[in-house]
């Protein structure tokens, strides 16, 4: 199975990197239906957070900086990576020219700053950074210019984010709730439907970079001539449906789906392995997971094995690995993993009594719209309750959960998930602003130092530190990685396996 | 008559109000945010509020209300909140497809249910009366979503004559977007067709018995005749008005079925509402509800005056 995707993945390499030429293929031309979980709530990706509105919206909105196939922070509609000063608050940021917004104007400096200005205005990763922020300003029409209070290594990787991300509108359309979605991607938006579908069509003045595609970066080759979103929020009805030849490519379909994909003749199973990693928040402000005593014990008490088991099946599908990030990442260390998947009850037992746990129930915020979380957060119960502790599980609709857990009275623990972030100050329960509310002196020490310290080799020292304390604090427990499941059509090809999928560059081949 | 007429869109208008403030009541009390279903899990509490502000779904109840009521009697039904759209111009784009699905699976249940259901009273007791009965109950136990995946699997995966899903693409015509329909049709009117074909025998059985249809025998009329024309007739009442209801419940909203083939329908687009907490959507959407409701109940009571000349209001 990963062999035919390692194969499949270099034989698009290969063609993309023009080391042979397959007759017919990379034509122009062509339609493809994408099946995505669910309709989007917004196309605004400055608002909102969220990996399917990233993944749509990377399409016809572009950010000055993005990742390349290694995740290293490289140009996209900047002209080369931002000059920074020594002192490391000054960053300097040249544009590309002749880049042509969808309604034909002109993306000028003009552009970038009335852009930015609203990312920090409005934007949860770009608030982090306005209270970092000097000023900023339009040098001459083509170079902006950030200036910080003191520096901010992530600002790269904050400038590159596709979701809450630093888009880049014309100015005059940009407003609070934006009217139009006029970018500057490969494809625009032509029409939208909601629940039926959202079509891209190509942009035929795109300013695509030279090169070669590299990851998000590089050239960024327009064959399709449609792009096609399509709202299936049923799972089984996307595997049947890319069975069925309507779909070119289903989104995120469930694990044990993969039997029925292999062999077919219209799609073949796709799994990206290290898609993301589930985590169990632990109530850091309010209630009994204050006491530092009870959250070790709680660590203890995990069994990740046994979880990720139940939530995704077959050991395929998941890896045990408390590391923060999986192999092939630079910020992946092994400090603290030791506490990781202990599965201790009696261990678990005796630090809470140590603790002077009162009996009281350990209340749980979990939703079954993630099937997974609900199935781990009853394994865990399980555990829990073997230790001695009293549980009580909350089932809520999503919606309901994310106003929950706003509130610190109302819960004790609750369960999320994530991609593998490029950068670990980009992670979401590290900020003291998050629910979990984690802000220890020590941790605050770290992630000052983790976003000021700008050599590359320090940073991922201070990133070993932290994830030392994160298992020493236990604020929240990393379950394991999960991958996750697709399904392609074998006409779709060029397209290269990604958390956040994108189409430029892929074609269909007849 | 015309005081009939008045008194029940008197009636329909104080329904209306009630389920108009109720739903307005309920949804606010019930917990879950839009804001924060809009700005994502990463969101801070900060953010949410400041959206909340942004959307004035941080305004007392109070002001909420009066300003709703306001908009309704200008016949404006608000503007959603993820939909980047009026909620009337929202209703009416899931109309066509609502519209379809539901006339296609009536047109199927009644199909089924009427014949048969009129052949079982009149061949009472017989082998075809009793698998009749057996086979109302088991499609009646039917879950039509269950029902939707096995003809996805059959008819649209294995044979390929119709699509899995959706609604048709941005240049699908209307008899393509109609092909969509025919497989939830078909589940929807297989499950409806059983309570249906239940009421019609039932029915029959009442009348086939009455004085006016023995009359109508000893006349020499032949039995085609005696029993549609003399018994069918007179029985059609609790039928229609179970067609009736049937009906009001798909237009609400076959949303499971709808789901299962993602069709952009009123119980689509209800059941996304709920989700996001989409206000103005689910307040606008239910009152329309209620009012379909409401109309076909009267359609039926005319129907009644129409059927039968005994029914005096």
């Amino acid at each position: 199975m990963l062999k035919r995707i390692s194969l499949a993945a270099l034989a698009s390499a290969t063609i993309l990197a023009g080391g042979f030429s397959p007759a017919f293929a990379q034509e122009r031309g062509g339609v493809i239906n994408v099946a995505t979980i669910g309709e989007l709530n917004t196309l605004d990706p400055m608002i909102a957070t969220g990996d399917l509105l990233g993944m749509v919206t990377q399409h016809f909105f572009e950010t000055l900086l993005t990742f390349d196939a290694e995740w290293n922070v490289m140009p996209l509609l900047a002209e080369a990576l931002p000059e920074v000063s020594e002192d490391g608050k000054v960053h300097s940021i040249k544009l590309r020219q002749g880049v042509t917004f969808h309604d034909g104007t002109d993306m000028t400096s003009e552009d970038v700053v009335a852009s930015l200005e609203r990312w920090l205005d409005v934007a949860s990763r770009g608030k982090a950074v306005a209270e970092k922020l000097e000023k900023l300003e339009a040098v001459d029409d083509y170079t902006v210019r950030i200036t910080l209070k003191e520096p901010l290594a992530a600002l790269n990787a904050l400038l590159a984010f596709n979701n809450s991300a630093a888009v880049i509108l014309p100015s005059e359309k940009i407003a609070d709730t934006l009217e139009e979605y006029v970018g500057t991607g490969p494809y625009m938006v032509k029409e939208r439907r909601v629940d039926q579908y959202l079509q891209l069509v190509r942009f035929d003045d795109y300013a695509a970079r030279e090169g070669e595609p590299d990851g998000f970066g590089g050239a960024r080759k327009q064959y399709l001539d449609e792009i096609r979103f399509v709202p299936v929020p049923d799972a089984n009805t996307r595997v049947e449906g890319a069975i069925a030849g309507q779909y070119d490519y289903a989104d995120l379909l469930p694990v044990e789906a993969y039997d029925r994909l292999e062999g077919q003749e219209k799609t073949t199973p796709l799994v990206m392995n290290s898609f993301g990693w589930p985590m169990f928040i632990m109530n850091n402000a309010e209630g009994m997971m204050t006491n530092p005593g009870l959250r070790k014990a709680i660590q203890a008490a995990f069994n990740s094995e046994d979880m990720l088991a139940a939530a995704f099946g077959k050991p395929e599908f998941y890896a045990v690995d408390g590391a923060m990030y999986p192999q092939g990442y630079p910020w992946r260390n092994e400090e603290g993993v030791d506490a990781y998947n202990q599965g201790d009850v009696e261990k678990a037992k005796a630090l809470a009594e140590e603790a002077g746990y009162d009996g009281s129930p350990v209340r749980i915020l979990t939703s079954r719209q993630y099937e997974f979380h609900y199935k781990m957060a009853q394994v865990a119960a399980e555990y829990f309750k073997l230790a001695g502790f009293q549980v009580e599980l909350g089932v809520f609709d999503w919606a309901t959960l994310v106003q929950r857990r706003a509130e610190p009275a109302l819960w004790d623990i609750f369960i999320t998930h994530s991609p593998f972030l490029p950068d670990p100050a980009l992670i979401a329960p590290l900020p003291a602003s998050y629910p979990g509310w984690w802000a220890s002196e020590e941790k605050e020490k770290l992630l000052n130092a983790l976003n000021t310290e700008v050599d590359m080799d320090k940073r991922l020292a201070i990133w070993s530190d932290f994830q030392k304390l994160i298992y020493e604090e236990a604020p929240f427990y990393k379950v394991g990685d999960f991958s996750a499941l697709a399904a392609q059509a074998p006409r779709l090809e060029g397209f290269e396996p990604s958390p956040w999928p994108y189409f430029w560059n892929a074609y269909v081949q007849e | 008559m015309v005081r009939f007429v008045l008194q029940r869109f008197l009636g329909m208008l104080s329904v209306m109000f009630v389920v108009v403030t109720i739903v307005f009541v309920i949804v606010r009390v019930a917990p879950g945010d839009p804001a924060a279903v809009m700005l994502g899990p990463d969101a801070t509490p900060a953010d949410i509020e400041a959206l909340r502000t942004r959307l004035g779904i941080d305004r007392p109840l109070v002001m909420q209300y009066v300003f709703f009521l306001g908009q309704l009697l200008r016949g404006d039904l608000g503007q959603s909140i993820f939909l980047d759209m009026p909620v009337a111009s929202a209703l009416l784009d899931r109309a066509e497809p609502t519209f379809f699905l539901t006339l296609f699976s009536i047109l199927i249940a009644a199909g089924i249910a009427l014949p048969v259901g009129i052949m079982a009273a009149y061949r009472r007791g017989t082998f075809f009366d009793q698998s009749v009965t057996t086979l109302t109950m088991l499609a009646a136990s039917i879950p039509s979503f269950w029902l939707g995946l096995i003809l996805i699997q059959v008819f649209a995966v294995r044979l390929g004559w119709f699509p899995v899903a959706g609604y048709g693409g941005p240049d699908a015509s209307l008899m393509t977007r109609l092909s969509h329909l025919v497989l939830p049709a078909v589940a929807l009117g297989v499950v409806s067709s059983a309570l249906i074909t239940r009421f019609t025998r039932a029915s029959m059985l009442d009348v086939l018995n009455d004085d006016y249809v023995r009359t109508a025998r000893s006349k020499g009329m032949s039995e085609f005749r005696v029993v549609l024309r003399h018994a069918f007739k007179n029985a059609l009442i609790p039928v229609l008005t179970v067609i009736g209801l049937t009906a009001a419940l798909l237009i609400s909203g076959a949303v499971v079925t709808e789901t299962v083939f993602s069709l952009p329908g009123v119980g689509n687009l209800v059941v996304s509402a709920v989700l996001r907490r989409d206000y103005p959507v689910i307040q606008g959407a239910l009152l329309v509800i209620a009012a379909i409701y409401v109309l076909i109940n009267f359609g039926i009571d005319m129907l009644y005056l129409m059927i039968d000349p005994r029914v005096r209001y």
